[in-house]
Order: C-alpha cells, then sequence, then structure tokens
C-alpha cells in the first residue's frame, strides 16, 4: 500500500510565467511539468539522463529535467520548449528543424532544441563540431543526426 | 517518482553538518548519479533528504593561502571552464570537461563525482596528480569540525569512501603545481560522450637536466579505487624517458593494476591499454611536450 506523503510548497518560474504550486517531496522537474502544468512538449525519454529528451533550461543551463527534483527548483527560473515560441510565432531554430526536415518522429526534437538554444544563447557562432558536442546529450533514433546539425549549423552566424 | 518524505535544503554549513547527523539522511549534490541509482534500485531512496547546493561558500573556485579551492557542489562544466583551473590545473578542465554531455555536466558536482566513489571517476585521476586533499566536516557537541584527508586515502573501494556518517566533503584543495611541468591525463572508451571510462590514465612529471627527477601516475576503472601508480612512478623517478625506462613504466602499470571484465571491456583489454596509454604519454613527455 503507497503510504501519503504530504505535498510540499514549490514556487518557481516556467516560461516567464511564475508559478506555484504544490508538490510529491519526490516529484522530479520532469514530472512536475507534464503532469501538473500539463507541459507536454518536455519527453520522458529514458529517465535517467541517457537521452536528453526531458531537456529544459534551469536558470539559463541546459538539464535533464528527469534528473532533477522538483524542490531544487524553487526560486529558480525554468525554460522549457513551449516557452520559446513568441506571439503565436515558432523560434528560429524551430523553424530550422522544419525547413531542414530535422524530424522524423519527433520525440527527440524538443529536448535537441533546448540543447541548441543553449549552445546559440552562450555561442552564436558555433562550428560544427561545437555543434556536436553540445548536441551530444541528446539521442534520436530515426535522422542520424546529419539533418539536426545542419538546421543548427543554418543558424550560426558568420564569423565565428 | 522517488518516495522521499522529507527534503531540506539548508542554506548556513552549521545547518546543514546538524541536519546531516540525522540517521537515514541522504546527501544530494547534483542529483546525476543518485537519481537514475534510486530509480534502478541500486540505492534505497532515503527519507529524508538533503540538497547541499544552496549551502553559502560550497560553490565556486577560489584561492585561498596560495592553494586552489574548489567548494564540493562547484559544478563540473564551470571547473572545466574556470580561467584559474584551466591555467594551473589543465589535466582537472579536461577531465572535467569530458564527463558525459553538457545537461551531466550542468548539474553533476565535484563533491559528489568523488563521494560517488565510482572506480571510473573522471575527476579523480588529476586530483591525484594534483596531491590534492578533501576536507571532511562533521559536527561535534560544540560545533563542527573538519579533518584533511589526501585524496589517495579518500576512496576505499567501489562505492566506498572514508566518509563517517554525517560527514560532509566540503571542498577539493591544492597547491597549483610548478609551471613547466609534463601533465597530461585521458580516458579511453568506445564513443566520446557518455562514456565511462574502459580505462583512464594521467602523468604528471618534472624533467630536470633530461630526468624525471618527480612523477605522479593514476590509473582510473582498472582497480577497486582511483589508483596511484606508485609501481610505475619508482621506475620512472631519477631515470631519462629512454625507451626502455618507459618500457619499464609501461610493464609496473600493467601489474600494479587489477582491472576487472565487465560490459564495458575484458581485464586483459585494460591491462594492455594502460601500458599503452602510458607509455604514449611518457613519449610525449619525453620528446618535451607540456601535455
Amino acid at each position: 500500500m503507497q503510504e501519503v506523503v504530504e505535498k510540499v510548497e514549490l514556487a518557481f518560474t516556467v516560461n516567464g510565467e511564475a508559478m506555484s504550486l504544490r508538490v510529491p517531496p519526490g516529484a522530479t522537474l520532469l514530472e512536475v511539468l507534464r503532469e501538473d502544468l500539463e507541459l507536454t512538449g518536455t519527453k520522458y525519454g529514458c529517465g535517467e539522463g541517457e537521452c536528453g529528451a526531458c531537456s529544459v533550461l534551469l536558470d539559463g543551463r541546459v538539464v535533464n529535467s528527469c534528473l532533477v527534483l522538483a524542490q531544487e527548483c524553487d526560486g529558480l527560473e525554468v525554460l522549457t520548449i513551449e516557452g520559446l515560441r513568441s506571439n503565436g510565432q515558432l523560434h528560429p531554430i524551430q523553424k530550422a528543424f522544419v525547413e531542414y526536415g530535422a524530424i522524423q518522429c519527433g520525440f527527440c526534437t524538443p529536448g535537441m532544441i533546448m540543447a541548441a538554444y543553449a549552445l546559440l544563447e552562450a555561442n552564436p557562432s558555433p562550428s560544427e563540431e561545437e555543434i556536436k558536442r553540445a548536441l551530444e546529450g541528446n539521442l534520436c533514433r530515426c535522422t542520424g543526426y546529419r539533418k539536426i546539425v545542419d538546421a543548427v549549423l543554418s543558424l550560426a552566424r558568420e564569423g565565428a | 517518482m522517488p518516495a522521499i518524505k522529507k527534503y531540506l535544503a539548508p542554506k548556513a554549513l552549521e545547518d546543514l553538518i546538524r541536519d546531516a547527523s540525522t540517521e537515514g539522511a541522504t546527501i544530494l549534490a547534483g542529483g546525476t548519479d543518485l537519481l537514475p541509482r534510486w530509480s534502478r534500485g541500486l540505492t534505497p531512496v532515503a527519507e529524508v533528504v538533503i540538497d547541499i547546493k544552496r549551502v553559502a561558500g560550497l560553490n565556486g573556485v577560489s584561492r585561498v593561502n596560495g592553494e586552489i579551492c574548489i567548494g564540493a557542489c562547484t559544478p563540473v562544466c564551470d571547473i572545466a571552464k574556470d580561467p584559474t583551473i584551466r591555467k594551473e590545473a589543465p589535466v582537472l578542465a579536461e577531465a572535467a570537461g569530458r564527463i558525459a554531455c553538457p545537461q551531466i555536466r550542468n548539474r553533476a558536482t565535484l563533491g559528489g563525482n568523488l563521494c560517488n566513489a565510482s572506480p571510473a571517476a573522471d575527476t579523480a585521476i588529476p586530483l591525484i596528480l594534483l596531491e590534492a586533499v578533501v576536507d571532511l566536516a562533521s559536527a561535534t557537541t560544540d560545533g563542527t569540525t573538519v579533518r584533511e584527508v589526501p585524496i589517495t586515502e579518500f576512496f576505499r573501494g567501489p562505492g566506498a569512501t572514508v566518509l563517517a556518517p554525517g560527514e560532509i566533503l566540503t571542498r577539493v584543495r591544492f597547491k597549483p603545481p610548478a609551471g613547466g611541468m609534463f601533465a597530461a591525463w585521458d580516458k579511453f572508451g568506445t564513443r566520446p560522450a557518455m562514456e565511462i571510462a574502459v580505462a583512464s590514465v594521467g602523468v604528471a612529471l618534472k624533467i630536470e637536466a633530461g630526468k624525471a627527477s618527480w612523477a605522479r601516475i593514476g590509473y582510473g576503472s582498472v582497480a577497486p579505487v582511483p589508483l596511484r601508480g606508485r609501481a610505475a612512478e619508482a621506475e620512472l623517478v631519477g631515470k631519462p624517458l629512454t625507451p626502455q625506462t618507459i618500457g619499464k613504466c609501461a610493464a609496473a602499470a600493467r601489474d600494479q593494476i587489477e582491472p576487472i571484465t565487465d560490459v564495458r571491456a575484458s581485464a586483459a583489454y585494460r591491462r594492455e591499454i594502460v601500458g599503452v596509454m602510458l607509455r604514449r604519454m611518457l613519449e610525449r613527455a619525453g620528446s618535451g611536450r607540456k601535455g
């Protein structure tokens, strides 16, 4: 029989919006995003930090949300794939993924895009090698990565 | 979801030390090893989890009394990028920057990498070369006490350290090595990302008048603990880096290590690759390169 655990207060910012909710002390950030906030763009892949499908930004750093307890995010800022869209428009990284066909089943795509977003924020002019290193924690089982790397490369500013 | 009953996030070291003496409490740093261990059932989920990342003074690189001090909660990505570490201890920056992938490096901490006590811990070998010490803090009847333990004495076996119940690794310290030293570290695996090393080797050398006057050697993933290569060091010190010396060093390395066969490689392969990696590093040192 499952023992009832008292929920605890969690206050953090998700995609620019202040949130306050009560969560079980053991809930992961991924579970809270998907189950409580219904932000299902962030995917549950392996659940142990191998695949990157659950990648989000936590205070500006890309992390696996399956390996972060929601409580660890108290007072911090989370950015998910849903937060990239602005004024009803896809983010340029999302547009590039569409344009380059860097998607097949789409399951890894939110994580790939969040990892690419973190890279381009830190380094607007990455080389192909730097892109591959930045995406090394994200697995794709369909595309073979070429189109994904090309999509990100298309956004790298000239004059690196 | 781990069945945690209570989550604590103390902000002061005194509070952490007090909380840590609670029976059955588990310390959470980056969580990149602990959470998968919980979900695979390899480590029982603790009822009380103490997140130490908000404790003041445990995050960052500083210089204190001529030493480089790294707080236990410093994420390994910050160590890889830190200008002081890159300049004074590039082998540590290299190892920290090759752990897993960006998502993991952004969370995983130096203290966590050491306290997990994996024989494959990437940061342990550079810290052996740097003759680092760790500070272990614990509660006393009237406050906090800190003991200093050399990194070579910290590990006791796979997943085991000298940490007593309630004791917390607060920081890692070392003296910046003298300039002009050769230092190298490398790990071998089948892919660059997310790889737990099949084997890793590190070498630090002072060469004076054509001879090795001081040496530190270390091996990962080839013994129950990250291992200092005393046998190979003994073959090296006082001798010129000739092919004969290097051959004896590599043989001493192969003899000293105690590798096992597992999913990543056989014991025989590990024995071979350690000798090859050490030989190549010593050949580079002998050719006058810095690392």
